[in-house]
């Protein structure tokens, strides 16, 4: 499965974690923790201990399912600053609004081409409303 | 009224180029079925019975000319010369091929038109009053905001795939005419006791399978704050709203399963967190956009306006035109006339290529190089001189577009029903037929007064039968088709669910049991009374004892 993360293809990173948050809260947790999460999780309780993990991977069970979009969304408006790794049905279509909302890692579904998704960040170059990029709509700028 | 700026342009075309790459894609066989679904009704592609069916954007209504003309191109070069206005004021093509859209959609861009977000699980165009910014009654002009709302949902990356589809509703007189109650989002715009100007915000209204009218969760808005509020509003939604059941996902479900009270005490949670944040709307953006809502150079009362009595001696049926077709403007000598699509031939809503053409060219010479379209499937020329009248009347003759039958029995809402549409349950269009060629004296409807007759071909309710006065709906039983009416539902201020009369009527029937309830209306009313006020007075059982009891033929 291919990666893109910080808008290139990443050859060398932590493996997608296979602990599920809602497993990780009932365990001896240390700073530096990954987890997996989706959008069936708690999610007061994962902004509350978002500052605890250095990466969190948000699954996509289904492409339809936006409730990530939220959660990353949320996460980085709270300051997270580590990894936010979209997994599950990831697909080049999706990758650059998950990458407005604050996703900073994409680990692509089988059938994706790693080399042609990475064209699909920014292929609409402007914006109407601010998000997690920080990039906004002209009268912001 | 609005136009692109670079800015606008550049995400427009890019967005053209990146559909046509997902349709080449989709056709090399890159992208499975049930994921370019969903990229294409993001794109307004539907595809239905026939054909792929294309819904392009018409931004809370409002057109230029260039752009019908551009419309009238398209319909000639991709389709079979003709188009359909839909409740929610945009068009539908029904015959493009998918091969072509890409090249339809960079068409339309050249023109500063588009198809993002008609369709799929995102939200959608934002619907207002066709008569924002000209009629008499109004409190605000809601364009402005309209296009605020256009430009923070579009491409906004957050709720592109929400649990279903979102559409918000905005009005500002103290008429509803945006059916404002029956969206997920309705917006008010008013002013409060102090005279300051902001928004009531109703979530929750929708048809469907269950309809329900929408309910406040704020009183008043700082208007600044609306794309935050909205914001919020769609978090929430987005976060909460159910997913396992399509028929279950709609905003209305959540607010009726937690109740508004707790909806609304998430929704202001999140709201806290989101006002005066980069959200809140700058007042020089404000003033930039209600910048392009200023209103055309009219010319002064003298100049404009002129004494019609004389005319309409010599010409009754200019005179009539102009009580049924014709509305209050706000400016002195000036008129708005709404052009009935509904004429004896064509489907309600359709209009073929020369009408476009037709239109745009009366819309250049008469009010301003704008057009309107409305959420009851009419367009509207919306800044008429007065002295213009009669000479646009005239026209509007030649182009089978004078029917004076505004507000009228005949002048109904029509889904496309089992003819186009893949989900239909029953014919539609043969029932506006049929109404036409029996209800074909006009001096009776206009007798009747207004009655808002509303016709769906399935339980989507696309032709919002649950709020006309007399709601037709097509429900298929034991391989026949056969119509359920409700009578009393109402989209405006006053907004209400008709009530089921009773068992389902043959196709044959319809007329019947219409007339019959006219009948049950024309006995009993009281002077000045309307059909909707009857209906609320008297209440469903005169119309049961009428269509049931001498009325044998009905299906079980
Ligand atoms: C022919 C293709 C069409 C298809 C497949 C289609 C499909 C649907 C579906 C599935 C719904 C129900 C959504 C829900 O309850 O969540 C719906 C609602 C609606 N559609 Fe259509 N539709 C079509 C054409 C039209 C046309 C021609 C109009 C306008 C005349 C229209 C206007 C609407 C409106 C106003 C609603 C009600 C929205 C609500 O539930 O609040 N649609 N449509
Ligand atoms: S109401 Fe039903 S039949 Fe009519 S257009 Fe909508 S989905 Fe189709």
């Amino acid at each position: 499965m291919a990666l893109i993360k910080d808008q290139q293809l990443s050859v060398n990173h932590a493996a997608t974690p296979e602990i599920r948050f809602s497993d990780w809260l009932n365990h001896e947790q240390a700073a530096g923790d990954t987890v997996l999460t989706n959008g069936e999780d708690d999610l007061p309780s994962l902004l509350a201990s978002a500052n605890k993990l250095s990466m969190i991977a948000i699954e996509f069970e289904t492409f339809a399912d936006g409730r990530g979009f939220s959660m990353a969304r949320m996460l980085r408006r709270d300051g997270y600053l580590g990894e936010i790794r979209a997994v599950g049905d990831v697909a080049m279509d999706r990758i650059d609004f998950m990458h407005r909302v604050g996703f900073n890692a994409f680990e692509l579904r089988d059938d994706q081409h790693a080399a042609q998704a990475l064209t699909k960040l920014g292929e609409v170059s402007v914006h109407f409303q601010p998000s997690a990029d920080g990039k906004g709509p002209a009268y912001m700028a | 009224m609005y136009a692109y700026n670079q800015f606008d342009q550049t995400l427009v075309d890019q967005r053209v180029e990146q559909y046509r790459d997902q349709t080449r894609r989709y056709l090399a066989g890159e992208i499975p079925e049930d994921e370019f679904r969903i990229l294409r009704l993001m794109n307004g592609l539907y595809i239905q019975r026939l054909a792929p069916m294309l819904r392009v954007a018409i931004p809370y209504g409002l057109m230029k000319s260039e752009q019908l003309r551009t419309l009238a191109q398209i319909s000639r070069t991709y389709d079979k010369g003709y188009g359909h206005f839909t409740t929610r004021q945009n068009i539908q093509f029904n015959w493009p091929t998918l091969e072509s859209v890409p090249d339809i959609l960079a068409d339309l861009a050249k023109v500063q038109m588009h198809a993002i977000q008609t369709s799929g699980a995102c939200i959608r165009n934002t619907t207002t009053d066709p008569f924002a910014g000209v009629s008499a009654d109004e409190i605000e002009d809601t364009r402005p905001w309209c296009e605020l709302i256009r430009q923070w949902s579009t491409l906004h990356p957050e709720f592109a795939y929400l649990p279903r589809k979102f559409k918000i509703a905005v009005s500002g007189s103290s008429n509803d005419r945006a059916a404002s109650q029956v969206h997920d989002i309705g917006l008010h715009l008013y002013h409060n006791e102090t005279g300051e100007i902001g928004f009531e915000v109703l979530v929750g209204g929708g048809l469907g399978r269950t309809p329900v009218i929408g309910k406040t969760v704020r009183k008043f808005l700082e208007p600044q704050e609306l794309l935050s509020y909205l914001e919020a509003v769609l978090r929430v939604y987005n976060l909460n709203g159910r997913r396992d059941n399509k028929y279950k996902a709609r905003i209305k479900i959540l607010v009726n399963a937690i109740g508004i009270d707790a909806f609304t005490e998430m929704v202001e949670a999140e709201w806290q967190l989101l006002k005066d944040t980069e959200l809140r709307l700058p007042e020089s953006e404000i003033e930039r956009v209600k910048g392009f809502f200023t209103g055309p150079d009219y010319l002064s009362a003298v100049h404009a306006g002129s004494d019609l009595q004389g005319v309409f001696v010599e010409h009754p049926q200019f005179a009539t035109w102009y009580r049924q077709n014709t509305r209050d403007h706000k400016q002195a000598g000036y008129r708005i006339v709404i052009v009935a699509l509904k004429n004896q031939l064509q489907a309600p809503g359709d209009v073929s290529h020369q009408q476009m053409d037709g239109i745009a060219a009366l819309a250049d010479e008469f009010s301003f190089a704008e057009l309107r379209s409305t959420h009851d499937q009419n367009l509207v020329l919306a800044d008429v001189a007065q002295r213009d009248l009669l000479a646009l009347w005239l026209k509007l003759q030649d182009l089978d577009m004078a029917r004076a039958n505004v507000g009228t029995l005949t002048d109904m809402i029509n889904c496309p029903g089992l003819d186009f549409c893949s989900l239909a349950n029953a014919e539609t269009l043969v029932l506006s037929r049929q109404i036409n060629e029996t209800f074909d004296d006009m001096d009776y409807q206009y007798e009747l007064g207004e009655i808002q007759l509303k016709i769906s071909g399935c339980i989507n309710a696309c032709g919002h039968h649950h709020v006309g006065h007399i709601g037709i709906l097509g429900v298929e039983k034991g391989g026949k088709q056969v119509y359920q009416f409700t009578l009393g539902g109402s989209a405006s201020n006053d907004a209400s669910l008709g009530k089921t009369l009773g068992r389902s009527i043959e196709q044959d029937q319809v007329v019947v049991v219409i007339g019959q309830i006219l009948d049950v209306y024309v006995q009993l009313r009281q002077i000045d009374e309307t059909f909707l006020q009857l209906v609320r007075r008297l209440g469903i059982v005169p119309f049961k004892e009428r269509v049931y009891g001498t009325h044998q033929r009905s299906a079980a």
